[in-house]
């Protein structure tokens, strides 16, 4: 600081200064205490006396500006800049769940196309013969489960010689007398028992009519999905370019939008859906189109709800003011910052549409055979579920984990983009 | 507030005019008539004779205008032209409205209060175990789907414990025989308010109203009881009219699967035979059902909780 002052910099120089007065005050030692007992002084003239003497002879030439050769630039920064996205991202993925729930996701996903590949069956392979089947899966079936075993109640217990060699696995202790015949139930390898031929395999069984299930499931897993996309995809433009005009506008124009969708969103589903498929038939036009004629409206309104937050900003007023057309505010500067609400939106309306879907088929309303969903397996497979029990289950299971998924996922980036809502 | 609900209740006719007309004329437009199947064994004379009994040779407006002036002053909702072929529609649906609410009404009876008791422990107990327990739950009830609930209970609870009828039984108490269907029923809107009910009460807990009258003297139950429980409520009548709408599209399923009698089978079964006057009846019924209950939230929204502005609800 002594230095400095000797080059008449005043204390009114703060900031990057600092610096330099520490390594002037290491130069110069005993010239700091007397110094910051005078911080005032700007000259030199004042501090010559109680210096030491040597000191004060130092020629004019002798000094220079300190900061001459310092760089006074700002400090680059370190690491890269985080932008909106890529923040929401780093919290997504440091989210043990919502990683686990998409790794879930990513694998039905991925089965949904290689699961019909790996086996020999097509998905509408009929085949009388192997009709009905258990499930029957290479490496599991040595611990026991989906081992193609199945009870047969109420054998008659003279007849178990005529069952084919080797399919009796175990017979039952509840041995009952019906009108003098004795009865029993026994567990048989029902692939060896209808005479199927050896090494045929089929994971999750055959329906009721030979078709074998696995391809099927994975099969009607990729229509499901397929439905899922499209409607969440069709049903985030329509509400996004609905929501942002209603919501940019305001006044006359947003109130008969809204009331649009009051009148829209107060129709039940059940009822639209019906009447769509009254019109169109069943198929899979006409549930996607059932779908979109509701479920835009909530994306419409989260969009119009951004737009009444972010359109009065000073920044839309300086675009506008620069004459920025309507359509590029509404775009480039406004609508951006709905992009988080609007993905977890999105993720949300796949689920549901997997949903209706599969309600749909339960209605027998869903898509035609013999195209196939995981509703309709479900359905089938409701039908049987007292003798054929597995064919239900598989359907169930894999929708489950779908929807939880799904759900989870959603949940996930809804913390992600707006880490106020978390656990809401 | 009277001005308010008749403007409300306006509203809600334009809506079922609406969808009723729209359901009419989608109906009587599509491909396949109620001849279907039988067309060539009839006389062209006795198509005329069947057309002209339920004045389908009229062109489609008057017919549309029949059928609102028979409603209008007969109560006439016409008659089922195969499911039931001459049995008055009315007539068929009042038989089995009752056990449709009766399903809805008591599911919703369950879910209201479990919903609540959960959400209030799990917000109490926030980030604690009870509350990732609860929380797993929430997840799992709100994914899966109602109808593969009441298929897992019907094959485990009914068929393989034996605990309570497969299906529908008129000759059992109506309460042990609808238990199963009730529960899948519920499993979706107790997960719902309980979402709800937590995210709401967590923030209440930490509001200032809530400090303000642990600092008067209250102690925690009662400052939860009267002040924030109180305050999270409110908000939480707004996901009952949706859970009792979901409930009411669940049945349709979960009746088909315990085989109840009610409307949700009646109305599959008339979308399948193409019975349209009877499916006609009973999306006006689903209408109605739905738009009573928008109407019911409006109107308890503004006596609950006066500081909310009617009109501008949704702007807000």
């Amino acid at each position: 600081m002594h230095k400095e002052e000797i080059k008449g910099r005043g204390s009114q120089y703060d900031g990057p200064a600092l610096e330099n007065d520490g390594l002037a005050a290491e130069n110069n030692g005993p010239a700091l205490e007397k110094d910051s007992l005078a911080p005032e002084n700007n000259g030199p003239a004042l501090e010559k006396d109680g210096l030491d003497p040597e000191l004060m002879e130092i020629p004019q030439e002798k000094f220079r500006l300190v900061n001459l050769d310092m760089d006074e630039s700002d400090e680059k920064f370190k690491g890269k800049p985080i932008g909106f996205l890529k923040d929401a991202f780093l919290r997504f993925s440091r989210n043990k769940v919502s990683m686990a729930a998409l790794a879930g996701v990513l694998l039905v996903v991925f089965m949904a196309f290689a699961g019909p590949l790996m086996t020999p069956y097509g998905y509408n392979d009929q085949n009388p013969e192997e009709a009905n089947l258990p499930p029957k899966m290479p490496g599991l079936e040595k611990l026991g489960i989906l081992d193609g075993s199945r009870w047969l109640t109420s054998c008659r217990k003279d007849s178990l010689d005529e069952f084919p060699e080797g399919s009796i696995l175990e017979i039952g202790t509840d041995v009952e007398k019906i009108r003098g015949v004795e009865v029993v139930s026994v567990k048989v390898d029902y692939y060896k028992y209808t005479g199927v031929e050896e090494d045929t395999y089929h994971y999750f069984g055959t329906d009721y009519l030979g078709r074998d299930l696995w391809t099927r499931l994975w099969r009607g897993t990729r229509i499901s999905l397929l439905i899922g996309f499209l409607s969440a995809a069709a049903n985030c433009v329509i509400g996004v370019l609905f929501g942002s005009i209603a919501g940019y506008y305001g006044g006359k124009v947003d109130m008969v939008m809204m009331r649009i969708c009051e009148v829209i969103n107060a129709i039940p589903q059940i009822v639209l859906v019906t009447l769509f498929i009254l019109y169109f038939g069943s198929g899979l036009v006409s549930i996607v189109c059932a779908l979109l004629v509701q479920n835009w409206v909530a994306t419409a309104t989260l969009i119009r709800s951004q737009f009444y937050r972010y359109k009065g900003r000073e920044y839309v007023l300086a675009a506008r003011s620069l004459g920025v057309s309507d359509r590029k505010l509404i775009f480039v500067h406004i609508l951006p910052n709905a992009v988080g609400p609007v993905i977890t939106r999105v993720m949300t309306a796949i689920p549901s549409a997997i949903f209706t879907e599969s309600f749909l088929a339960f209605l027998g309303l869903g898509i035609k055979p013999p195209e196939t969903s995981i509703g309709m397996l479900l359905a089938d497979g409701q039908k049987v579920i007292l003798t054929y029990p597995t064919q239900v289950l598989f359907p169930a299971i894999i929708i489950s984990v779908l929807m939880v998924c799904f759900n989870l996922m959603s949940n996930g980036l809804r913390d992600a983009f707006d880490p106020t809502l978390r656990g809401a | 507030m009277a001005k308010y609900i008749l403007k409300r209740i306006a509203g809600i006719f334009i809506v079922l005019f609406v969808v009723m007309t729209a359901a009419f004329f989608m109906m009587r437009l599509m491909p396949g008539g109620i001849l279907d199947g039988v067309e060539e064994n009839l006389s062209a004379d006795m198509r005329d004779l069947i057309y002209a009994k339920y004045d389908m040779d009229k062109p489609i407006w008057e017919q549309y205008l029949l059928f609102l002036k028979g409603i209008v002053t007969e109560w006439d909702w016409g008659v089922s032209l195969k499911l039931y072929v001459n049995v008055s529609v009315w007539d068929i649906l009042a038989e089995r409205i009752p056990i449709t609410l009766y399903l809805g009404f008591l599911s919703l009876l369950i879910s209201v209060p479990i919903g609540i008791a959960f959400g209030t422990l799990a917000a109490l107990k926030k980030n604690g175990i009870v509350d990732h327990a609860v929380s797993f739950l929430v997840v799992l009830f709100i994914s899966i789907p109602s109808f593969v609930m009441a298929t897992g209970l019907q094959y485990f609870v009914a068929y393989k414990w034996g605990w309570f009828p497969l299906i529908y039984d008129d000759s059992l108490p109506r309460i042990t025989t609808t238990f199963l269907p009730v529960l899948a029923l519920s499993f979706t809107p107790i997960a719902t308010i309980t979402r709800y009910l937590r995210a709401e009460l967590s923030e209440s807990l930490n509001s200032d109203y809530m400090l303000l009258a642990r600092t008067k003297g209250l102690t925690r139950v009662q400052a939860t009881l009267r002040h924030a429980l109180r305050n999270s409520l409110v908000p939480v009548v707004n996901v009952i009219v949706p859970a009792f709408i979901s409930i009411m599209g669940g049945s349709l399923v979960v009746e088909s699967i315990f085989g109840i009698p009610g409307l949700g089978g009646i109305t599959v079964r008339s979308i399948n035979v193409a019975d349209y006057s009877v499916t006609l009846a009973s999306l006006i019924y689903y209408t109605l059902i739905s738009l009573a209950a928008i109407l019911l939230v409006d109107i308890s929204y503004g006596l609950i909780d006066p500081r909310i502005r009617m009109g501008g609800r949704k702007d807000a």
